[in-house]
């Protein structure tokens, strides 16, 4: 900050990005709400709760020994990825998005272990049968070429403004990321593979009046189909405007969930809509893309910034290790909107009971532990704990039973 | 191909009865029973070689004569059916044939090679199979049918003889690869040599000289490649592949421009010229990374200076009927050059798996690949105007074997500076 207009620029960034994170905070859920004390033993059955509690623990362990080795692999990754730039016969611009290329190569061969391990210890528990070690690599080698396709993009970029803008690259390239990031976000419904339009006259009927009674318009529900490597029950909604949808997955109509859980599901993915989750996440986004990329940007001037290709394994490495710092804040928002896309979905069905028991049986089906460990749950729950959740039903009735008999 | 146990030699004019190649299959046909007989016998005579190998380290003189005669025999009837030589083969496998083959049977046999024999030849059939053609998978009627280069020059040849009288030159060079690859690998599988299989694509001095042609390939590698980028070339080539088809998209209306222009002046315009032949630079530069046939990540905008280049001349006056028919002209050159893509995807998965091993790229390989390579950026050069040259299909001739890939391939005619 060594000019004026710089702190001025500083200051006005700042206050732009309180101002975003002033409007963003608020949800539906009442501030005055207390959650009641529950003690789990009540709620599931011990036995199933030993088994959750015993497959998420390994498997939070296993997650932080490969964010561990992530960032291991990608530090020696910068510090001598460079000379792999001896291996292009492209310019600049060519040869950075070659060795952002190889970064995520790397990564991929590091994550391999992890991943093996993740899904041996899946189908232990019988979460994850149908699925082979080797179709397992082979789908996991075959995502590889969609990260290749969005890394290069990604450094075509950030180089090119790099040429033209220098060191202030991220000044441009922080509004494209978001721009980007809307862009994705509206397509995204498009990219979903192997779904079909959901035909239960039931559920589209209660879908349909989900979405008014939240004052939205109608949002096309569709399946897709997992069942044939998974047995997780899921849903989630994509999509703006006129891109909107909602997705649950075929586990989730198998049978094993009665219709009011399956009507709870919808409630909760139609309030992500009404309450506009996804222009919410483009607007936490933004925020933290500015300083993301200003700090990449920063870390990379040593090697000639980003207009140098030499530069490239220090951003994947900057960018990574940003991404994870940040991301017990993305989670803290993540358990935000879902505690209030739940407290809509109570408000709309008026059903607590059937949310304790879709609860109670993503417990049983997912394996989920209820009451995960403090440290796990800041790390990696974009969700609120099953107990937690149950605990929201919980109040929500008491608060209806108060307000109908005062 | 001096100084390896199996020698093609090339002793043939070109010239084709047309009478003969219209009726070449029928008049084929006693050779096709001889030929079943003998190979029925052969079957049963290599798996007593074999025995007699492992055991001894040495191969049988009786079976061996008997198979060196059958190999000849086949190549003879090979070529006969490729249009690869004229006159009809005799039925004992004689030497003196215009398409023959010298063999050096080997008196001692390493036993741990011979007794694996037929496992080790089998990426070298697998590879026979693309370059021959033939084989067939599935038994629903749906399967696939390979159809391997010599295949395809058979058919197109067949056309070109009863119109010409005369096999085209490249079209018979490329037979005779094709003949003398199977020679090798059945030399291997019968025990006749050691020596495995090489795909290096180049014929001896008397398959005749390479014609010379505007669009010439160029390769300056020294066979390295780094294993990392090996392991994710089909990934890293990611971008390329968007880029390539984006750059095509505006290459096709580019073409359709200089069409017109090349009609009505007679020369294609210069500066349209220019950017469909940095198109085609870039697609080879592309190929040859992605198929393993060069090391480094390629630039984006084909410019010259990658281990494996074309280099293409300045444009010339064409003639207005061959630009006028250039769709139509180049339809053989279309076909072929599907064949030979297969050929070039076959090298490519076979040096993948060689690089990653050894971190080098076999040199048969590799230069099968870039003869594949240079076939296809004289045929895209021919499809979009920038040579009215016909492509050459034919593998280089080569004397001595020693020479390096680059002085194999013709010079350019008129270098750019």
């Amino acid at each position: 900050m060594r000019r004026p207009e710089h702190l001025l620029a500083a200051l006005v960034l700042i206050a732009g990005a309180a101002l975003g994170a002033w409007a963003l905070w608020p949800t539906r859920v009442p501030d005055d709400l207390r959650l009641p004390a529950l003690d789990e033993r009540e709620v599931f059955d011990p036995e199933q709760l030993r088994e959750a509690q015993h497959f998420e623990t390994f498997l939070h362990w296993n997650a932080l020994a490969s964010m561990i080795a992530v960032l291991v692999v990608l530090g020696l990754y910068a510090w001598r990825g460079h000379r792999l730039a001896r291996e292009s016969a492209a310019g600049r611009i060519g040869t950075g998005m070659l060795l952002g290329m190889l970064g995520l190569g790397i990564l991929w061969i590091t994550q391999i272990p992890f991943g093996l391990t993740e899904l041996w210890w899946a189908r232990r528990y019988g979460v994850a049968d149908d699925v082979g070690y080797i179709e397992w690599l082979l789908a996991y080698w075959f995502s590889l070429a969609g990260e290749f396709g969005f890394i290069c993009l990604a450094l075509v970029i950030v180089m090119g403004f790099a040429q033209v803008l220098r060191g202030r690259w991220w000044v441009a390239g922080a509004p494209t990321f978001v721009a980007l990031y809307v862009l994705f976000s509206f397509t995204y419904p498009w990219l979903v593979p192997a779904d079909r339009p959901l035909r239960d006259p039931a559920l589209l009927s209660a879908a349909r009046a989900y979405a008014h009674e939240q004052g939205t318009e109608p949002i096309p529900v569709r399946v897709e189909e997992v069942s044939s490597y998974t047995d997780s029950p899921n849903a989630f909604a994509a999509g703006m405007d006129s891109s909107r949808k909602v997705f649950i997955w075929d586990t989730l109509l198998d049978g094993r969930f009665a219709d009011d859980e399956v009507r709870m599901v919808l409630a909760h993915e139609i309030a992500h809509h009404s309450r506009e989750h996804i222009w919410k996440g483009v607007g936490w986004y933004a925020i933290f893309a500015v300083p993301g990329t200003f700090l990449i940007a920063l870390a990379t001037r040593r090697r000639g910034s980003l207009r140098e290709a030499q530069a490239v394994p220090v951003a994947l490495f900057a960018f990574v290790a940003l991404s994870m710092a940040a991301q017990p804040l993305f989670n803290v928002l993540g358990r935000r909107m879902e505690s209030e896309a739940d407290w809509v979905a109570l408000e709309t069905t008026e059903d607590p009971d059937g949310a304790r028991h879709l609860f109670v049986h993503f417990t049983e089906f997912a394996l989920a532990d209820p009451s995960p460990p403090a440290w796990a749950s800041v790390l990696f729950d974009t969700h609120p704990t099953m107990l937690d959740r149950i605990r929201m039903a919980e109040a929500w009735r008491a608060r209806s039973e108060s307000r109908s008999h005062p | 191909m001096n100084g390896r146990p199996v020698r093609l030699v090339v002793d043939d004019d070109l010239r084709r009865s047309r009478l003969t190649v219209f009726f070449r299959f029928f008049l084929a046909i006693p050779h096709f029973v001889w030929l079943g007989l003998w190979t029925f016998a052969v079957f049963f005579t290599a798996i007593a070689q074999w025995f007699v190998t492992v055991v001894r380290a040495r191969p049988a003189d009786p079976l061996q004569s008997f198979h060196v005669a059958y190999i000849r025999y086949a190549t003879h009837v090979g070529a006969y059916m490729a249009l690869a030589a004229n006159p009809f083969p005799g039925f004992l496998g004689e030497p003196g044939y215009p398409i023959d083959v010298e063999l050096d049977a080997a008196e001692r046999q390493p036993r741990l090679t011979a007794g694996f024999r037929f496992l080790l030849a089998l990426p070298a059939l697998f590879f026979l199979t693309l370059v021959n053609g033939g084989g067939s998978a599935g038994s629903t009627g749906g399967g696939v049918v390979i159809s391997g280069v010599v295949l395809i020059v058979a058919f197109l040849g067949w056309f070109a003889c009863l119109v010409r009288g005369e096999m085209p030159h490249g079209l018979r060079n490329v037979a005779a690869y094709g003949l003398r690859y199977t020679a090798e690998t059945f030399a291997y599988l019968l025990l006749l040599t050691p020596t495995y299989p090489t795909s290096e694509p180049t014929l001896p001095a008397s398959a005749g000289p390479t014609p010379q042609h505007p669009i010439a390939l160029f390769v300056d590698d020294d066979r390295r490649r780094s294993r990392l980028t090996t392991f994710f070339r089909l990934f890293l080539t990611v971008p390329h592949m968007v880029w390539l088809l984006l750059w095509g998209i505006v290459v096709v209306f580019v073409v359709i421009g200089q069409w017109f222009f090349a009609l009505a002046t007679g020369r294609p315009a210069v500066p349209l010229h220019r950017f469909v032949a940095a198109y085609i630079r870039y697609q080879t530069h592309v190929g040859a990374f992605l198929f393993m046939v060069a090391n480094p990540f390629p630039g984006f905008t084909g410019r010259p200076g990658y281990p494996v280049d074309v280099h293409v001349t300045p444009p010339v006056r064409q003639s207005r009927w061959v630009t006028f028919f250039r769709f139509v002209l180049g339809l053989p050159a279309f076909i072929l050059n599907g064949a030979l893509n297969t050929f070039l995807i076959a090298s490519g998965i076979g040096g993948w798996f060689a690089a990653l091993a050894i971190g080098r790229m076999p040199e048969g390989l590799r230069n099968a690949g870039a003869h594949a390579l240079r076939y296809n950026a004289q045929v895209s050069a021919y499809a979009t105007l920038v040579t009215a040259h016909y492509p050459f299909s034919g593998p280089p001739t080569l004397e001595p074997v020693q020479a390096a890939w680059a002085e194999l391939l013709p010079a350019p005619v008129d270098a750019p500076a």
